[in-house]
């Protein structure tokens, strides 16, 4: 008995703590633009929300809504990697009436229907960064994706800048087929022409994002190529486990563009001084994207004006030779899995990710 | 082979009787045919480094083979690998949190959650009669809310000491593979040199002979389970090591090659006889059969079709009845040879 006053009297307490902390920082600063005067409630619904990526971007989301206090309840839901649960996640939100949906369509185009019906009833629907068919303004309000195309040109550039002579390029990206390896390899080849040469079987070395299968993968390119110059992969952190093999070889660890994660900036720091050619080049790992896709969903259900952009374009990150606009990030007292291209802060990131 | 083929007919189950079965000379001969292919088509898979790239993972295989093994002698499938294997990734770094000190707490608690998921697969199985596959695909799920209850999902970076332990060379050799060959000894050690091993394969080839026979028949099955999930938890504890960086997911894509490696050391899946060797030299064909796809350089579907082809053959020469129609011929011969070294 005593025990559970207790419990209640600290949950009161939490509770109200939590409401007046809330309240003054929304208050604190000066609501932004995109954030309207009309009251909304706000959802979250991911497809799958089990990796550091994932808790970090929906605490980034998170962040995000409470900067504008119109937003008066705010939800969030985990597919758990299970269609079904995906699209009856929608539909119970939809149901419960909130104004404002912000969707990581992992299944794609079969969560269509649903994101359909809750639109048609009447609430803001913004999916992003996975493209999931259809059309604004018809199945949902609006689509913020992701310009993968986009990070292909700027690992182009920084290559084409670093090996003006040409080199020979080793792609590696997730599942066969995977768009958003395609869209890389299409920006690449914007920028790169015939003098550079891809040594993986086209259109890129298939992984899965898988760091066993990374790690195997690449210790049959390194064996069967003398001379790879540069290494391009869109999952930075899986090769962490994966360079080391060069020393099996007896070789440097060749140059690198990637995405980035503080675990690699950490790796490069210990190895960079035994490997001369391992230079480092990152674009930021994408968090940030459901930031701008909630900025769309608040300004449509709050009457805010709505950002600018519409595609996410992830700014370059780390660069090892000059600094610009970062040099190789570390932060060895953080955890690994957090990526410190993000705008939430490291600490808070650590927190997202439970440690 | 002369001089110890007769003695081993005679004990019928030797150690050195395993060098004749069909599996281990159908997965040598496998093999070695393949490693000549490398050395045609793509030198490259079979050069040094490559190897230590990729044996660390046919060391992990073989061993979460082995467990596989245990549990298909006595006619049971262990569906818990992926559970099981990325409990033991998950624990074995999230734990110690980087910390070299949290390490051994961390292995002990690893291995105590695999003696607890092996006891509970063992009593449904062996005890309640609850079909294998059901009951050890429950458990799987079991395993998997441990591995989001401690991890969330989100794995951590392995500590500095594991690295070393299980990613490390001596002598140029990969440490895994050392811990490989030491587990594959001590399981054919046990499977065919001690009483409770060859009580064990007698239980697995026939319940109610091994019944009628005075065997206590339950306890042993059980063991099977128990013992493969000590073998799956090793098996992660190593993953967690070669790479670095650990999904929490990690054994998932090690069930399906579990079970064909078993299959291609020639293992009945009705139960029976075990083929520890054969089943090591299996893993080490998958795994090199798909670094030989990588390296001449095929499109993945390419990949994909060449290791299915190969899983097909494999299987197909022990189910096809080519036993039947060679079966004469062969006895014959073995009868000739017989009679000339006795």
């Amino acid at each position: 008995m005593k025990l559970s006053n207790l419990k209640g009297c600290a949950a009161y307490m939490a509770l109200g703590l939590g409401i007046a902390l809330s309240a003054s920082a929304a208050s604190a600063e000066d609501a932004p633009s995109w954030c309207g005067p009309n009251k909304a409630s706000l959802a979250l619904l991911d497809g799958f929300g089990g990796n550091s990526w994932r808790l970090v971007t929906t605490a980034s989301g998170k962040e995000e809504a409470a900067k504008c206090p119109s937003i008066t309840d705010y939800y969030y839901a985990d597919g758990q990697g299970d269609t079904q649960k995906a699209i009856s996640d929608i539909n119970s939100m939809a149901a419960r009436g909130v104004d404002a949906m912000v969707v990581f369509g992992d299944a794609g185009p079969a969560i269509l229907p649903a994101l359909t019906k809750a639109y048609r009833s009447g609430a803001v629907v913004v999916p992003y960064r996975v493209n999931v068919g259809g059309e604004a303004g018809k199945n949902y309000t609006r689509f913020v994706g992701a310009d993968f195309v986009y990070d292909g040109e700027s690992w182009g550039k920084w290559i084409k800048e670093n090996f003006p002579d040409g080199a020979n390029i080793l792609f590696l990206s997730g599942p066969a087929g995977n768009s958003q390896g395609l869209d890389e390899l299409k920006g690449m080849k914007n920028i790169l022409d015939d003098s550079y040469k891809f040594l993986n079987p086209d259109p890129f070395a298939v992984t899965n994002w898988d760091p066993s299968l990374t790690q195997q993968v690449l210790s049959a390119a390194i064996a069967q190529h003398d001379n790879i110059d540069v290494i391009v992969s869109d999952f930075g952190p899986s090769l962490v486990g994966a360079l080391p093999v060069f020393a099996n070889f007896d070789r440097s660890i060749p140059a690198l563009a990637t995405s980035d994660g503080n675990s690699l900036g950490c790796f490069w720091e210990k190895a960079h001084a035994d490997n001369p050619d391992f230079k480092l080049f990152t674009v930021a790992t994408g968090n940030d994207n459901v930031r701008l896709a909630v900025q769309w969903a608040i300004a449509e259900a709050t009457g805010g004006t709505p950002p600018s952009e519409e595609i996410f374009k992830a700014p370059n990150f780390e660069d090892s030779t000059d600094g610009d606009p970062n040099p190789v990030q570390c932060r060895s007292d953080l955890p690994g899995a957090i990526y410190l291209s993000a705008q939430l802060s490291g600490d808070e990131q650590a927190k997202a990710v439970g440690q | 082979m002369a001089e110890t083929t007769p003695h081993s007919f005679g004990g019928s189950m030797g150690l050195s009787s395993m060098s004749l079965s069909k599996g281990f000379v159908t997965i040598v001969a496998s093999t070695l045919a393949l490693i000549l292919l490398c050395i045609i088509f793509a030198p490259s898979a079979v050069t040094a480094g490559s190897l230590m790239g990729s044996l660390p993972f046919a060391a992990v295989l073989g061993i979460v083979g082995l467990g596989q093994m245990l549990v298909v002698q006595q006619g049971g499938f262990d569906l818990s690998v992926p559970g099981s294997v990325s409990l033991a990734v998950v624990i074995a770094t999230h734990m110690p949190n980087g910390q070299d000190a949290g390490l051994l707490p961390a292995l002990i608690i690893a291995i105590g959650f695999a003696l607890a998921a092996g006891v509970l697969n063992g009593i449904m199985v062996a005890y309640f009669r609850l079909n294998a596959i059901v009951a050890t695909i429950g458990m799987n799920a079991l395993l998997f809310s441990a591995v989001f209850a401690i991890s969330g999902g989100v794995p951590r970076i392995t500590t500095n000491l594991l690295a070393h332990i299980a990613g490390g060379q001596t002598l140029g050799i990969p440490h895994s593979v050392l811990f490989a060959l030491a587990i594959l000894a001590l399981v054919s050690f046990g499977l065919k040199k001690t009483v409770a091993g060859r009580r064990f394969e007698a239980i697995g080839a026939n319940p109610k002979a091994a019944r009628a026979a005075g065997l206590s028949v339950k306890p042993y099955q059980a063991m099977a389970y128990v013992a493969a999930q000590i073998l799956y938890c090793t098996a992660g504890i190593l993953i967690a090591g070669i790479t670095r960086e650990p999904t929490a997911f990690q054994g998932n894509s090690l069930l399906l090659p579990s079970v064909a490696v078993v299959v291609l050391a020639g293992t009945s899946l009705l139960g029976g006889r075990g083929f520890p060797i054969s089943v090591v030299i299996a893993a080490f064909f998958l795994n090199q059969l798909s670094q030989f796809a990588l390296s001449i350089g095929v499109p993945y579907s390419a990949q994909t079709i060449v290791q299915a082809l190969a899983l097909v053959f494999g299987i197909g020469v022990y189910s096809i009845e080519w036993t039947n129609r060679f079966k004469k011929e062969q006895t014959s011969s073995t009868e000739e040879e017989n009679h000339e070294t006795v």
